[in-house]
């Protein structure tokens, strides 16, 4: 009874700030449209490759007959114009006369682009050369598909079990970490500590506050998924709830693990970024990490987010059960109890 | 679920060698007392004397270095539940969330306690009601101290301390404020309450103990510790600016002058057979006083005569 009574009174206070209540619903949805959008569905965006000057021979027009078949976009402009264009830094990629053929030039500073049009383009280049020799190049079929074979190439699919898992870490993180830090900044928790309330009872109130307003936030992310991008969940709703409550538990334990070790807003800030930041940007909420070096991959997973969002995508993107999921959902399991521990023995009123 | 050893029977609170320090300075030294239950006690002390130390140590908010507490005749270590559930307390300040309103706190807090009693009748007891929907971040202080005291109240408690609970307020608020702590005394509580006012402790305490620099100077009634003083009366010149060294005044009275910021002090047994004689050296020594007053002896006084500075540092 008391604990409703706690319940009601978070719930009560937190509407209260309008502003902040607006916030924590419409940001993760303004997140999904807009990364949704504008990365698309998954069409592989356009590559432009300037071509600065004409080889005439016949290996040279035969790589440019190639590279017409591509779905790169050619740009022919004369070496002086070309070479405008290069020194403002808006060529990702340049073919260019080198010696008696071709070669290739590509913009450091727009790496990513200028690699993949150059892989493209040496391709073109083989199957110039081998076409030149007689023979027809047989490229193997390739085939996009997920790990439980979902063929889905949108973004947004992928993009939306992200958000639902980063929306949680951060309101584990700030909405009760960082709040709970400031509240006994302000001393405003020593009022509490000469009456009978037990501790226990007052972060179970928060707690379950947190957890009806996430719900309530995924609930909503869902919907806009659904409508605006046709995303649905290829799993089991139950599985689904279920596997977002434990989400829900580890994020907030460890809000409160790391609330106990700061003094101040301030130290917490820098306490909760050490964990907050690797794993917002390291662990597959809006890009995967295979290309990133193997050490660094292999470290991430120690972190609760990548293999939390392994499991939501394994369930939400293709529609997996439990069976391959223990390991990962473990691994998450083990933080929020070791969390949770933490956050018991260091929480104090003021 | 009751406690093994509280009565009510027995002193409302017993302290023995209470101490508690700080880096670089010692707050309260070996602090012995004992408050009797229906009492009200204070702790008169100038700021930083160790009053809100002391306080915040018995109410368990402070871990003490050293020394026992027995409040009601319980221990802290095994029966904090039950020694929070009878006590109140109105701490030096309170923050409480910004947009909460007096009623739902009172509501609220009540709801912690076994037995409690209702918001309406604590709102008018502290002169609430018209501000019982109010946001907490729109109260005045004075409002927000009253608010406060109604928490201290809100399960009513046994014993109730109260740490400067004047602070702030204006004279008739402060009023307001001593009339509810006799209500409180008159309802059988006892109380412990913090001050620096001496009108305060002498209007308000059953007995208090003078306090600075964290040790204990003294304990008694108001009217003992005064008359303890031998000194029942003082007349006081009152001089425009600063005032002149009493010095040589003084040794032609023959008399002890003391010297003010503002006003020269000399205590007596009899002031009526003082000032004639003293108007006329005065007088004749061309002392150039403002006013005359002739007062009786205050706790002021008392605290001056310890330690040789006034409460009011």
């Amino acid at each position: 009874m008391l604990l409703f009574r706690q319940f009601r009174m978070e719930w009560l206070l937190y509407s209260r700030d309008r502003v902040a209540m607006f916030w924590a619903f419409a940001f993760p949805l303004l997140m999904l449209l807009g990364f949704g959008t504008i990365f698309g569905s998954g069409a592989a965006p356009a590559l432009t490759l300037v071509v600065a000057g004409e080889v005439q021979t016949q290996a040279g027009r035969e790589l440019l007959g190639s590279l017409e078949q591509t779905p790169l976009k050619l740009l022919r402009l004369e070496p002086g114009a070309a070479a405008a264009r290069w020194a403002k830094g808006e060529t990702a990629a340049q073919l260019e006369p080198a010696g008696a053929g071709y070669g290739l030039r590509v913009n450091t500073y727009m790496a990513a682009q200028g690699q993949l049009t150059a892989q493209i383009v040496q391709r073109a280049a083989l199957a110039a050369q081998l076409r030149e020799a007689g023979h027809e190049p047989s490229p193997l079929p390739v085939q996009l598909e997920s790990p439980g074979h979902a063929h889905s190439t949108n973004y947004a699919a992928f993009l939306l079990p992200g958000l639902l898992g980063m929306n949680l870490l951060s309101m584990g993180l700030f909405s009760v970490g960082m709040v709970n830090v400031s509240y006994r900044e302000k001393g405003k928790f020593r009022r509490l500590a000469v009456t009978p309330l037990p501790k226990w009872i007052f972060l179970l109130g928060q707690v379950l506050h947190r957890l009806t307003v996430t719900l309530l936030q995924s609930a909503l992310m869902l919907a806009l998924g659904y409508f605006a991008f046709g995303i649905r969940n290829q799993g089991s709703y139950l599985l689904l709830t279920a596997v977002m409550a434990l989400g829900t538990a580890c994020f907030m334990a460890m809000g409160f693990a790391l609330a106990g070790f700061a003094e101040t807003s301030e130290g917490y800030a820098a306490i909760s970024n050490v964990f907050f930041l690797p794993m917002m940007f390291l662990s597959g909420v809006y890009f995967t990490l295979d290309a990133a070096p193997h050490w660094l991959q292999r470290a991430v997973v120690v972190l609760p987010l990548s293999p939390y969002l392994r499991a939501l995508r394994a369930i939400f993107n293709d529609g997996a059960g439990l069976a391959g999921q223990w390991a990962g959902l473990g691994v998450v399991a083990f933080w929020t109890a070791a969390c949770f521990l933490v956050a018991v023995r260091r929480f104090r009123w003021a | 679920m009751t406690g093994a050893a509280g009565t009510s029977a027995g002193p409302a609170l017993q302290i023995r060698g209470l101490g508690k320090a700080y880096p670089g300075v010692v707050a309260v030294a070996g602090l012995d007392l004992e408050v009797e239950r229906g009492e009200v006690f204070g702790l008169l002390g100038p700021n930083g004397a160790g009053k809100t130390t002391t306080l915040e140590m018995i109410e368990g908010l402070t871990p003490a270095d050293t020394g026992e507490i027995r409040i009601l005749g319980l221990d802290w270590r095994r029966h904090g539940p039950e020694i929070r559930a009878r006590i109140g307390v109105q701490l030096q300040s309170t923050s409480l969330f910004n947009k909460i309103t007096p009623r739902e706190a009172l509501t609220l807090y009540g709801s912690y306690y076994p037995r409690h009693r209702g918001a309406e009748e604590l709102l008018d007891l502290v002169q609430l009601r018209d501000k019982a929907d109010a946001y907490h971040i729109t109260l005045s202080g004075g409002q927000m101290q009253r608010l406060a005291l109604a928490l201290a109240l809100v399960n009513d408690p046994e014993l109730v301390f109260l740490d400067e609970p004047t602070t702030g307020l204006d004279p008739q608020a402060r009023r307001g404020l001593w009339d509810v702590v006799r209500r409180i005394k008159a309802e059988g509580r006892t109380v412990i309450l913090t001050t620096h006012y001496m009108d305060e402790a002498e209007v308000l305490c059953d007995r208090l103990a003078i306090l600075d620099h964290g040790r204990l100077l003294t304990a008694g009634t108001p009217l003992g510790l005064i008359r303890e003083l031998g000194i029942p009366s003082v007349v006081e010149l009152g001089f425009a600016g600063t005032a002149p060294d009493p010095g040589p005044f003084a040794a032609r009275l023959g008399l002890e002058v003391a010297g003010r910021a503002d006003r020269w002090e000399i205590a007596t047994q009899d002031p009526k057979a003082l000032l004639p004689g003293l108007l006329e050296a005065a007088e004749a020594a061309g002392v150039p006083y403002q006013q005359i007053h002739v007062r009786r002896a205050t706790l002021e006084d008392v605290f001056l005569h310890l330690t040789g500075r006034s409460l009011r540092d």
